[in-house]
């Protein structure tokens, strides 16, 4: 071995052992320089090769590259070393709880009504209905003659109807909306009629404003195998699972036959006679129909000869009530923060 | 309506349980509310009879009474003053039980010791039964020891059937019986004994006359009972009222009361001795006429009201009440009962407006039979006679202007497979004829039917599809979906807009709520609005509830208010945000036009009070973070609002904005005043807005922006303008004056005070140079905003 080869060796090792003791990007920098400086040792050793006999200058200078790039690639290696323990010391000690409170605000919170309301539109636009609103404050003729509700039919008394001091009333039901339907687009129809409306009754079960949820199929040849089909396909869809269903005759003076229906309580099915939800009785009330009363298309400008249909009418409060589980029915209509919010946010 | 079980099977025999029957009724359209027992507890009574009454010896307050008990004898102490020896008894010995489930024992009453004991009407579950105060006094013809239970026939169970108001006709035994036949397979009629009696005039006392001057009384029948005796009714019929949950009073009322129960015909007495004449006149009312019925009340009448008089002094108000002037009493000696069809809406209005709401006005009201007016006469006289010896004249008389055809209704294949998707017209026909139509011709493809008197609801083809459908069972109609779907799957404007807005809203932290439509008359006054502003006008309802529901919202915030009002009293203090979209009602704009019902969002957000939180100060809303609210709100529609100072009643004065949209005035957003706040006891502050929305339900659509691939260069302008000059106003002159290449301009500094003049601030605002074509150079860009900045301060900016 010559001396410049030795020389390297000693530079070598000098280097080597500070590399390990650098610890910072600072005294990574300073051993850049004394060694790849301008004035660096193996810049300086690079600069003296000139010196040496002509036939030890390749392997010299071979060598003395060699080391050259070693010190580069190892200083770089540790630069990024010593980065990324920087960087993970910094982040240690800038620690956030996350268990701490979220800053900025939340998600609100929903009115059950209010989005029972959208399930069931969404139920029933799947199967080819339009939504059509109306007027809540309506006239006789709307809400009662056209419906085939004779004058001096109990629905009309002033105990359940609100009257404004012109004559006209706040709607009782959605009903009228399908009157203004037919006449505005004829038939084949096929609409549902969301809305607020009215009854003078106030108790933990009746409130003076409510919601229904009317529905109108106009068409030829409707049966009463398609009312059945619909709405039997809406309870499956809004309680999560297909329900038992019966149809019971009842009667109201726009549909004819009139019908009440009833699901099989989704809570016990019938299976427990203390049942809270349906009082034992396995059946939960839910909705009335019937085909449409001839009356009601001749008012509604139809020709009931070649048309006829079917209609409901429900109760969204009480559907999204059985949903959630609720009991007093005015309580959808204070907007309590902790009743919305589930206790507080 | 209340129906004793074995009364009904005594007109339908029903070979089924009464839970059985009950569920079939209550499918077919006759709902059974509710099955009770009121004597089921009852266990080991007897009936017992009296053999000696004595005074207990140390108590002047009781007697002893020795009983036959049938297999032996038994001694009770009792307290009741209405027995006496040889009277026949209900008894209950030691282990036996009373209605209200006591077990009955042995008890010393000093040092007489009973064994159980003689029982009240109450004790036996059928307090209306009793006919004096004491022990229930049972009449002759059982024999001691009898079962009490067997020997009066309380082992009945009594259905709750509620009756829809088309069905007049099953109020009544018959109709029920009917029904029964109807719609129960196995059941057979037994019919009431019913025959039509003789009319004529044949009474032994003179009789003026029947005048009918109304056509609401088509048809009166009047018969005569010329002596009776005024008494308690018999214990079966009492039994019978007391089931049926009809008071018993005596022998002639509780009569007419028994009879309508059966038959559905109301009846009334009058005590023949108090009419003012021997003739009775149907009439219209005279307006202001004064009547007082049975019930002491007193009525002023109109002339749609029907009136019963005589001699020209009103006696009953017709179908409805009988006069307290003609009312039968312990003394009446003579009774004339009158049997007749009065028209369903005379009755309906008049009962309903004096709010007099009576079992005759109930059936009168929803249309009787009128084939069984007169029958019902007859009918009773057999009751009196066979059930109380009371004799009643064979001969009624009858006026009439009316006679009743039996209507004829087909039904046709075509239609009832259309709706039941079934057309087996031979077994259609059969249900109908149970149900009491005739099939009286027709062929294959249409039958015809008479329809009964009875069943005033038939009279179309659907209702005859009606009564197949439902005795067939609606469980045997399939079920499918209809076809030909002619819908598109979309929800529609105004749906489609009512999420987006109620998501925004949630998703930024509003509760969404909805409040009644009707608000107190005050809050217009609570919220300053003036007479001249078209929400002072809301519309009053004629018939509110109470005065805090009397008036149709004008505006949203009430509700919202009265909304937060109602958490902060029962104790909330978080910070809340509230909001909702609802109808608003407000007058028409000019005469002759309808009022409006306007669509609206409206939102409230108050910052809490008295509560620790980590954030409190940095999280609290004030006007410009419920404005990016607003404008989140607007921006789901695709609409972006406008913001410009302007005045609300009830906003704070330096603390409003009008919204507008599309250049449209659309609504507020504001801060309330402090006064109000004061007023309603909110801690303020509170932040409002409510906005029509009517003008954000159609889709807009969405417009992309252009591509951007050449950066902005950026050049900060600083300057100072007075403080009436808003920021707005400010940027739209940069953005007027900043020429093509401006591609934005944000505003990062607002400062007034030290070293800017008195009523002015120092606006600073970034902006941004940009060409879509190329990247600016350094000495383009300074050319142009050299520019801006002479053009500004040529506008009288000053700038820094």
């Amino acid at each position: 071995m010559n001396a410049i080869q030795a020389k390297l060796e000693a530079i070598r090792n000098q280097y080597m052992e500070a590399l390990v003791k650098a610890d910072g990007s600072e005294s990574l920098q300073a051993l850049r320089v004394r060694y790849l400086g301008k004035k660096g040792e193996l810049t300086q050793l690079l600069r003296s090769l000139g010196g040496l006999p002509p036939e030890e200058r390749p392997m010299a200078g071979q060598a003395l590259n060699e080391l050259r790039q070693e010190v580069e690639a190892s200083l770089e290696r540790q630069a990024v070393l010593l980065a990324h323990a920087e960087d993970e010391a910094m982040e240690a000690s800038d620690r956030v709880d996350v268990t701490l409170p979220p800053r900025g605000r939340g998600w609100g919170a929903f009115h059950p009504v209010v989005q029972t309301m959208n399930e069931i539109i969404d139920i029933f636009v799947g199967m080819g209905f339009s939504v059509a609103y109306g007027p809540e404050i309506e006239d006789d003729f709307h809400n009662f003659e056209a419906l085939n509700i004779p004058p001096h039919h109990p629905a009309r008394d002033m105990q359940d109807t609100f009257y404004l001091n012109s004559g006209k009333l706040l709607r009782t039901h959605t009903s009228p909306v399908e009157v203004r339907s037919m006449l505005k687009w004829g038939a084949p129809l096929r609409i549902i009629i969301p809305g607020k409306v009215y009854r003078r009754d106030s108790d933990q079960t009746h409130s003076p404003m409510f919601h229904q949820l009317e529905g109108l199929l106009i068409d030829e040849d409707v049966s009463l195998a398609d009312l059945k089909g619909c709405l039997n396909t809406f309870v499956g869809a809004i309680f999560g699972r297909p329900l038992d269903s019966r149809f019971r005759a009842s009667h109201f003076p726009f549909t004819e036959p009139s019908l009440e229906m009833d699901v099989e309580c989704f809570a016990c099915s019938g299976r427990n006679p203390a049942c809270r939800i349906c009082k034992g009785t396995g059946w939960l009330e839910i909705l009335g129909c019937g085909m449409t009363h001839p009356n009601v298309l001749r008012y509604g400008g139809i020709d009931p000869d070649r048309y006829n249909g079917f209609a409901w009418g429900m109760g969204p409060d009480r559907v999204a009530m059985l949903k959630y589980g609720l009991t007093d029915l005015r309580v959808l209509f204070e907007g309590h923060g902790s009743f919305l919010t589930g206790g507080g946010y | 309506m209340q129906i004793s079980w074995n009364w009904l099977n005594e007109y339908c025999r029903i070979p089924l349980s009464p839970e059985e029957a009950a569920a079939r009724l209550t499918v077919t359209g006759c709902e059974v509310e509710d099955i009770h027992r009121p004597c089921e507890a009852l266990r080991d009574l007897k009936v017992a009879r009296i053999e000696r009454l004595a005074a207990h010896p140390e108590r002047p307050d009781l007697f002893v009474a020795d009983l036959d008990t049938g297999g032996g004898q038994s001694r009770c102490v009792t307290a009741a003053r209405n027995l006496k020896s040889g009277d026949w008894v209900p008894y209950g010995g030691p282990g036996s039980v009373i209605a209200d489930g006591t077990v009955l024992g042995r008890r010393d009453f000093d040092s007489i010791v009973s064994e159980g004991m003689m029982l009240s009407a109450e004790e036996i579950g059928l307090p209306g039964i009793a006919d004096e105060f004491g022990i229930l006094r049972l009449p002759q013809g059982f024999s001691a020891g009898e079962d009490l239970v067997k020997a009066l026939k309380l082992d009945d169970c009594i259905l709750e059937v509620s009756i829809t108001p088309n069905r007049g006709d099953l109020l009544s035994l018959i109709g029920l019986a009917r029904e029964c036949l109807g719609v129960i397979p196995g059941s057979s009629l037994k019919p009431a004994d019913m025959g039509g009696p003789s009319i004529g005039g044949n009474w032994p006392l003179p009789w003026d006359g029947l005048c009918l001057e109304d056509p609401g009384c088509p048809l009166y029948g009047l018969s005569l009972a010329p002596s009776v005796r005024i008494e308690p009714s018999p214990m079966r019929t009492r039994i019978r009222l007391a089931f049926s949950g009809v008071r018993s009073i005596n022998n002639v009322v509780d009569a007419t009361n028994l009879v309508m129960l059966v038959t559905g015909q109301p009846l009334h007495a009058f005590d023949l001795d108090r009419l003012p004449a021997r003739e009775i006149t149907v009439r219209g009312a005279k307006e202001g006429e004064r009547f007082t019925t049975l019930d002491s009340r007193e009525h002023v009448l109109t002339d749609a009201d029907l009136l019963i008089t005589s001699g020209g002094v009103p006696v009953a108000l017709a179908g409805i009440m009988g006069g307290e002037n003609s009312e039968i009493t312990a003394d009446t000696k003579s009774v004339a009962f009158e049997s007749a069809y009065f028209e369903p809406l005379r009755v309906s209005r008049t009962a309903r407006r004096l709010g007099m709401g009576t079992e005759a006005s109930y059936r009168f009201s929803r249309g009787v039979d009128p084939s069984r007016v007169l029958p019902t006469l007859s009918f009773l006289s057999n009751y009196l006679l066979g059930e109380t010896g009371q004799r009643v004249e064979k001969e009624v008389r009858v006026a009439r202007t009316r006679t009743w055809e039996k209507r004829r209704v087909a039904l046709t294949r075509k239609k009832l497979h259309r709706v039941l998707l079934w057309d087996n017209m031979k077994e259609a026909s059969s249900f109908l004829e149970r149900l009491g139509l005739k099939e009286v011709g027709g062929s294959e493809e249409r039958l015809e039917f008479e329809i009964p008197t009875a069943r005033a609801d038939l009279s179309i083809e659907e209702d005859l599809i009606e009564e197949v459908g439902r005795v067939r069972g609606y469980e045997l109609v399939p079920s499918r979906i209809p076809p030909l779907l002619r819908g598109n799957g979309k929800v529609g404007d105004e749906v489609e807009a009512h999420r987006r807005i109620r998501i925004t809203a949630m998703s930024r932290g509003y509760l969404e709520v909805v409040t009644y439509s009707f608000i107190h008359p005050r809050w217009t006054e609570w919220l300053r609005i003036p007479e001249s502003d078209p929400r002072c006008h809301g519309f009053p309802l004629a018939n509110p509830i109470s005065q805090d529901q009397s008036v149709m919202r004008t505006t949203l915030l009430p509700g919202l208010l009265q909304a937060l009002q109602t958490n902060i009293r029962s104790g909330w203090k978080d910070p809340i945000r509230l909001f909702e979209v609802g109808r608003v009602f407000l007058p028409a704009e000019k005469e002759g036009d309808e009022h409006r019902e306007i669509l609206r969002m409206a939102g409230i957000a108050w910052n809490g009070r008295d509560r620790r939180g980590l954030y409190d100060n940095s999280m609290k809303d004030d006007l410009l973070s419920v404005k990016a609210d607003v404008l989140s709100l607007c921006q789901s529609r695709g609409l972006v609002p406008e913001f410009c100072a302007g005045r609300e009643p009830f906003g704070h004065i330096g603390q409003t904005a009008r919204i507008a949209l599309d250049g449209e005035p659309s609504g507020y957003l504001m801060s309330l005043k402090p006064g109000i706040l004061r007023e309603l006891e909110i801690p303020g502050p509170l932040f409002a807005f409510e906005v029509d929305i009517e003008s954000m339900l159609p889709d807009r659509g969405f417009r992309f922006g252009q591509v951007v691939r050449f950066p902005a260069v950026y050049r900060d302008i600083s300057l100072i303008a007075s403080l009436g000059t808003t920021v707005a106003s400010v940027e739209q002159e940069i953005r007027a004056l900043g020429g093509p290449l401006l591609r934005g301009a944000v505003l990062f500094d607002v400062y007034q005070g030290k070293g800017i003049p008195e009523g002015t601030r120092s606006l600073a605002f970034s902006l941004a140079y940009g060409d879509p074509s190329r990247t600016l150079r350094d000495q383009e860009v300074d050319e142009v905003h050299d520019a801006l900045r002479r053009n500004l301060a040529e506008k009288g900016f000053i700038l820094r």
